[in-house]
């Protein structure tokens, strides 16, 4: 093992990100299809709506499984700290927001947004590694 | 940390990517290691101590040895 994007971990990660995301494309642009703009809140919809929350549930253990398979600490050290910048990025982000939602009149940011914020956040975790190390990790 | 691991390694004539190899891990991670950017684990620093048959103190150098040097 001597390239961080040949390290098997990454890999096996990358091996469950795709299928993930394409089942998440595909319940997103079936909910779409099923479910009518402004339907009303029943089992249905709910249900249906909640499908493509299983495939997030499974990017998230797939990122869990892969800090755990990582097996050089150097590079788990990397991937860890991107996530970290991520999670402050989303949570600076959200939270001056909210503020902002709660004393003026600024439109609402769903939280649907959190997620897409987040992975924004490890682009620029993949910048500041890459600008203090001169790698920006395996994935 | 301050290290002597580069001058191990040139002298048996390795690569970075044959010493990651021996080691199991990444090139990225000898790098970063010879250079003082990342400190290694005690298991891996025992990894190194034992490829090259010294002592992690003979590899790794304490502050104060890095000022005398």
């Amino acid at each position: 093992m001597t390239n961080a994007s040949r390290n098997p971990a990454y890999r096996r990660y990358t091996g469950r990100m795709i299928p993930l995301s394409l089942a998440y494309v595909g319940a997103v642009g079936l909910a779409s299809w099923l479910i009518p703009d402004g339907a009303a809140a029943n089992v249905a919809t709910v249900a249906i709506a909640l499908v493509p929350g299983l495939a997030a549930l499974g990017w998230i253990w797939a990122m869990a499984r892969f800090l755990v398979e990582l097996d050089d600490e150097y590079l788990r050290m990397l991937e860890i700290r991107k996530f970290l910048i991520a999670t402050g990025f989303a949570l600076a982000i959200t939270n001056v927001w909210g503020l902002l939602e709660l004393f003026t009149t600024v439109p609402a940011l769903s939280v649907f947004f959190v997620w897409p914020l987040w992975c924004v956040g490890l682009a620029v975790g993949q910048l500041v590694n890459w600008r203090q190390t001169g790698v920006a990790g395996c994935a | 940390m301050k290290n002597r691991l580069k001058l191990l390694r040139a002298e048996r004539g390795w690569s970075q990517g044959d010493l990651a190899a021996q080691l199991g891990i990444s090139r990225q991670s000898v790098n970063a290691i010879e250079t003082g950017k990342y400190d290694p684990s005690l298991p891996l620093a025992f990894r190194i101590a034992d490829l090259f048959g010294a002592r992690i103190e003979d590899i790794f150098l304490r502050d104060a040895q890095q000022q005398e040097a």
